[in-house]
């Protein structure tokens, strides 16, 4: 079976939450998504983030992956500030660091697996990018299946070409929000195997959001959120 | 009921009001365009009466004939023991110097239309004075006692304005029968007499009487036949330019499908849970054809206002072409009448309802269980791209087969409905042309472009059937620019080499007053005999016209001299016929040739018997050849000048061409000729002047047509704009998803640019395919069948490739708003909804 390639370098917090808030306008109305939140996750690290819908987990994760400012706080990325960095400075940084796993998979139903997995390396201008994602696709065990549009696979195949396609770039951060919660009880087990086994062969770290307790238990570290705060 | 419709359907529009705008926009430009041609049409040439019917007054009668009616015709008819009312009339025109403006030029019996005598109400004659006393129209805004400088035919003559006709609002100028038989030369011949019969006995009882009391070789018509004759002439006109303007309508229409059709993608979920809870097939298909005939109301009332407004400038641009290929008349005020108001709001409503029937149909066949699925959430409508294929080859054949009938009623209708075919055909097959170019082309299109470009071509094949209808908008109305363009380009090149053939002369002469294709003025016999004395000329072809009826439709009678034509013309016949041997026999006697739109018109060919009334005799003429012409779609009979003069002795000819002799330089010769007319208002053209000329009227004749092509590209490119914007909002998870990967916002937008300019690319090559078949059908099947001109094909190449790069840019110029939409779109909100 095929391994990930180790992220080279010196060993540095991937991502680093300092007293996070942020601050949503939504009709006119503030909502205090995070307060004062800060989480430290070190590379090959495995956590999970626990908490009740509208908690703020995805907002952090939207943090996270440099996607979205604090508003007071800082995130760093792999020792980059997000903080003072321009919308160009974002997405070079999520084209390095970043990898994405959604609760719906969101494939683009226009392309095949191997398309969508090639996708990120396109983006950036990566050569070779469909020899590296036939490589991710095998890791996944969806080689087999790569010409496949999405809408002629189960929910499963569906998820493991999406992490195929998060760790594509060979990110330092797998951010995954809700990766099972649209899977049933076998497919998730094989779904969260798959993660953990992202951090055992590898420097990329992951942080998973879910209101499964089940879920959480395949992390190596929970952290659990209520009213946009984490608790101890 | 209407609730709901409102909630379900009006509201949604209200939030997405730029879409919603630019589709009404779309039906309301073509809605527009059809009432404005309509209205010019009526304006312009549909109420015409030529600027000389308009003063005849209440006459139940007139006689004529081509060459002029003896005037003891009109004495005969007065001694008759009825009390009718007899007006001779000598009809000419003239010109007023300062503003250059032609206007109808009239000789009346002074005496018979003097205030007291009977007729003078027809005119309404205020004042009687001697000499050369004129009775001015109150446009001129003259005053009784002003003296008016007129052209008439080659000289300025000075009038003493006499009086005001009262009831003449327009421009025209009336002298005493004496005067006007003096200043036109027409020795007693006149134009035309009216006749007014007491309400006695019936009208064809009366009919009968004049018959038999007038020579036979007269024509007698019930007054406003010439105007019928005219209105007969220009149907095919009218016809081909309401055709013409109906594209932009139909683009309009694929936009209201596209419209619908997202509409119904948009609310799939929304179909399934009102047919969940109670509401049937007919109340989700009147739901969505309900929102078609919104836009199509609100489209056409807009439209309407529009209409009247290019109604105005469409007015000016008929009239031109009226005037310079039919008959002299003045534009009417444009009215936009309770009838046009209701045609356009029938038409907008009804194309409106038309096009949005098949995705309303679907909407409501759809499955409840079906529609709420979730899963796929972008519905796809199934395509099948081949079958569709197979059914654009057989309305290809069907196109060709009715290409090949004949006209019906004169009217090309198979020819309209050829090309009616051609389009569905090509509309049928764009679905395969979109599949194979971008199925397979995704990898090369990534590496050469980018990836945005990859994506941007399997969005569109993701959407196949959105992509096909928008593509199938603007290729039609590409389509119709390239037949066009290439139609007018041929025809142009056709007109050009043709002149090539027809223009040998060095110098060419006519009157200063302007010649039209219903007036011919005429030179001083003297002048070409003067000119034909010059050291400097080898030869003088003398050339006169008169405009006929011929068969009920308006024609010109034409009397050239064949021996100079055969020595220095290289006019063509059809068929190859020897020119010389023609020109020798029409020296023999009563033998004509006629031109090729006479020809058809007519259904005449060589061999055939012409019978012509010409001054009071019939005369009869073989026809010996045909010849192709494209000065006059009236069309000619020709024949040799000593023929012409034996039935109609005026020798003042309408125009003279010049030959010089070999070694004497065209300014030279100019001079003398120019020395030779002295006294007179005679135009002296060279060879290339006139073709210079010949080919600006001709560009200022097919202005209108590239004016309807313009709107009809504008039609389509607001909705390639009003479709991506839609595609952008349907697609807003896409390119949120994007933005999670690792896109820029720039990328985001190039990949709506792309989008843009991947749509206008296949319309492009779409448009262009169907453009070259719809040139064939204009050219060989509905010209042909409609005017009767050969027209050599010709590529306008500069034309079209610099209207193709045009259209090119403006797909791409109607992608930058919906691409500034794409880059700021917030992922995170986006992902969320999902």
């Amino acid at each position: 079976m095929p391994v990930l390639t180790p992220y080279p370098g010196k060993r540095v917090a991937v991502l680093e939450l300092d007293a996070v808030s942020k601050e949503y306008l939504t009709d006119s109305v503030r909502v205090q998504a995070l307060r004062d939140v800060s989480l430290r996750v070190e590379p090959g690290e495995f956590v999970a983030i626990v908490g009740r819908s509208g908690c703020g987990k995805s907002t952090l994760l939207n943090l996270a992956g440099a996607m979205d400012f604090p508003t007071a706080g800082d995130v760093r990325i792999d020792g980059e500030s997000t903080r003072l960095a321009g919308d160009g400075a974002l997405t070079r940084l999520r084209r390095k660091k970043i990898g994405f796993v959604f609760q719906s998979f969101q494939l683009l139903a226009s392309l095949s697996a191997v398309e969508n997995v090639e996708l990120p390396l396109l983006l950036a201008g990566v050569s070779g990018a469909r020899r590296i994602a036939m490589d991710r696709l095998r890791w996944v065990e969806m080689d087999a299946l790569h010409a496949r549009l999405p809408h002629q696979m189960s929910g499963g195949e569906m998820q493991r070409v999406a992490i195929a396609r998060a760790l594509v770039h060979n990110p330092r951060l797998l951010l995954a929000d809700e990766p099972t919660g649209n899977l049933d009880t076998a497919t998730s087990t094989s779904i969260l195997r798959l993660l953990q086994r992202i951090v055992e062969c590898g420097d990329t770290s992951v942080l998973m959001a879910t209101h499964s307790a089940e879920a959480a238990a395949a992390a190596g570290k929970i952290v659990r959120m209520r009213d946009g705060r984490t608790e101890p | 009921m209407g609730r709901l419709f409102f909630r379900l359907i009006l509201r949604p529009l209200l939030r997405d009001p730029v879409r919603a705008a630019l589709t009404t926009l779309a039906i309301a430009l073509g809605v527009a365009v059809v009432l404005a041609i309509e209205m010019a049409g009526d304006a312009a040439a549909g109420s015409f009466r030529s600027s000389v019917e308009s003063l005849t007054g209440d006459a139940d009668f007139e006689i004529s004939a081509p060459g002029g009616v003896p005037g003891e015709v009109a004495a005969s008819l007065l001694r008759l023991p009825e009390p009718l009312e007899v007006r001779p009339r000598m009809e000419s025109f003239a010109e007023v110097p300062e503003s250059g403006r032609v206007v109808p030029f009239l000789g009346v019996d002074m005496v018979a239309s003097a205030p007291g005598s009977s007729p003078s109400g027809s005119l309404g004659l205020t004042s009687l004075e001697d000499g050369d006393a004129i009775w001015l129209g109150r446009a001129f805004h003259r005053r009784k006692g002003e003296r008016i400088s007129l052209l008439v035919d080659d000289r300025v003559v000075g009038f003493t304005v006499a009086g005001v006709l009262s009831e003449q609002r327009g421009e025209a100028a009336v002298v005493d029968l004496s005067t006007a038989d003096r200043l036109l030369g027409r020795h007693g011949l006149l134009d035309r007499i009216l006749v007014r019969v007491p309400r006695t006995r019936s009208l064809n009882a009366w009919e009968a009487f004049l018959r038999r009391a007038i020579p036979s070789g007269l024509t007698l018509e019930p007054q406003g036949a010439r105007t019928r004759e005219n209105r007969r002439m220009l149907e095919a006109f009218r016809w081909n330019l309401r055709v013409l303007s109906y594209i932009a309508l139909v683009v309009g229409a694929f936009l209201i499908y596209n419209t619908i059709s997202v509409s119904v993608v948009r609310r799939r979920a929304e179909i399934g849970i009102v047919r969940a809870v109670g509401a049937g097939r007919a109340a989700v298909l009147g739901a969505f054809l309900g929102e078609a005939a919104v836009f199509g109301l609100c489209g056409s009332l807009l439209g309407t206002a529009l209409g009247r407004l290019m109604a105005q400038g469409a007015v000016r641009l008929v009239g031109a072409t009226v005037q310079s290929l039919y008959v002299s008349s003045t534009p009417a005020p444009v009215m936009l009448s309770a009838n046009v108001l209701v045609f356009g709001l029938a038409v907008g409503i009804a194309i409106s309802i038309a096009a949005a029937w098949l995705p309303a149909w679907e909407a409501a066949h759809v499955a409840p269980v079906e529609a709420m699925a979730r899963g796929r959430v972008d519905y796809q409508a199934r395509v099948h791209w081949l079958r569709n294929l197979l059914w654009a080859g057989a309305l290809g054949v069907a196109a060709y087969l009715a290409c090949l009938m004949p006209p019906v009623a004169g009217k090309p209708f198979f020819g309209y409905l050829g090309a009616l075919l051609l389009i569905g055909a090509m509309a049928l097959a764009i679905p395969a042309m979109v599949t194979l170019l971008t199925a397979r082309s995704g990898r090369w299109m990534a590496r050469i472009a980018g990836p945005e470009a990859m994506l941007a071509g399997r969005g569109l094949l993701s959407s196949l059937r959105r992509t096909s209808v928008l593509t199938a908008a603007l290729a039609t109305a590409i389509a119709m620019v390239i037949a066009v363009g290439i139609m007018v380009g041929s025809f142009r090149q056709t007109v050009a080499l043709w002149m090539e053939n027809q223009l040998q002369a060095d110098l060419y002469l006519r009157p200063a007053l302007t010649a039209a294709a219903d007036r011919h003025p005429t030179l001083s016999a003297a002048i070409p005999d003067r000119i034909a004395a010059l050291p400097e000329v080898e030869a003088v072809d003398r050339f006169r016209a008169y405009p006929i009826s011929y068969q009920g439709l308006p024609a010109t009678f034409a009397g050239g001299d064949t021996t100079i034509s055969s020595r220095f013309g290289k006019v063509q016949f059809l068929g190859a016929a020897d020119r010389k041997a023609i020109y020798a026999r029409m020296r023999q006697g009563d033998f004509a040739v006629v031109s090729e739109p006479f020809a058809n018109k007519h259904h005449v060919r060589a061999g055939d018997a012409l019978s012509l009334s010409l001054a009071g005799r019939t005369a009869r003429f073989e026809v010996l050849g045909i010849y192709y012409d494209y000065s006059s779609e009236r069309g000619f009979i020709v024949v040799d000048r000593q023929t012409m003069l034996r039935y109609l002795p005026d020798p003042a000819p309408s125009n003279v061409a010049v030959y010089l002799k070999p070694g004497v330089s065209l300014d030279r010769g100019r001079a003398a000729v120019e020395r030779a007319c002295a006294g007179r208002q005679v135009m002296v053209f060279s060879n290339r002047t006139l073709r210079e000329d010949a080919i600006r009227i001709f560009d200022r004749t097919f202005a209108i047509t590239y004016a309807l092509e313009g709107v009809a590209i504008v039609v389509a490119v607001m909705g390639i704009a009003g479709a991506l914007l839609a595609l952008v909002i349907d697609r807003r998870r896409e390119l949120g998803l994007l933005r999670f990967l690792g896109a820029s916002g720039t990328q985001a937008r190039r990949l709506i640019l792309f989008e843009a300019g991947l749509l206008g690319l296949f319309a492009n090559l779409a448009g262009l395919c169907l453009g070259v078949a719809l040139s064939l059908i204009l050219i060989y099947v509905i010209n042909r069948q409609s005017f009767g001109w050969t027209i050599q094909f010709h590529w306008p190449a500069a034309l079209l490739s610099g209207g193709l790069a045009l259209i090119f840019a403006a797909t791409l110029l109607a992608g930058l708003y919906p691409a500034r939409i794409a880059m700021r779109l917030n992922p995170i909100e986006v992902i969320h909804e999902e």
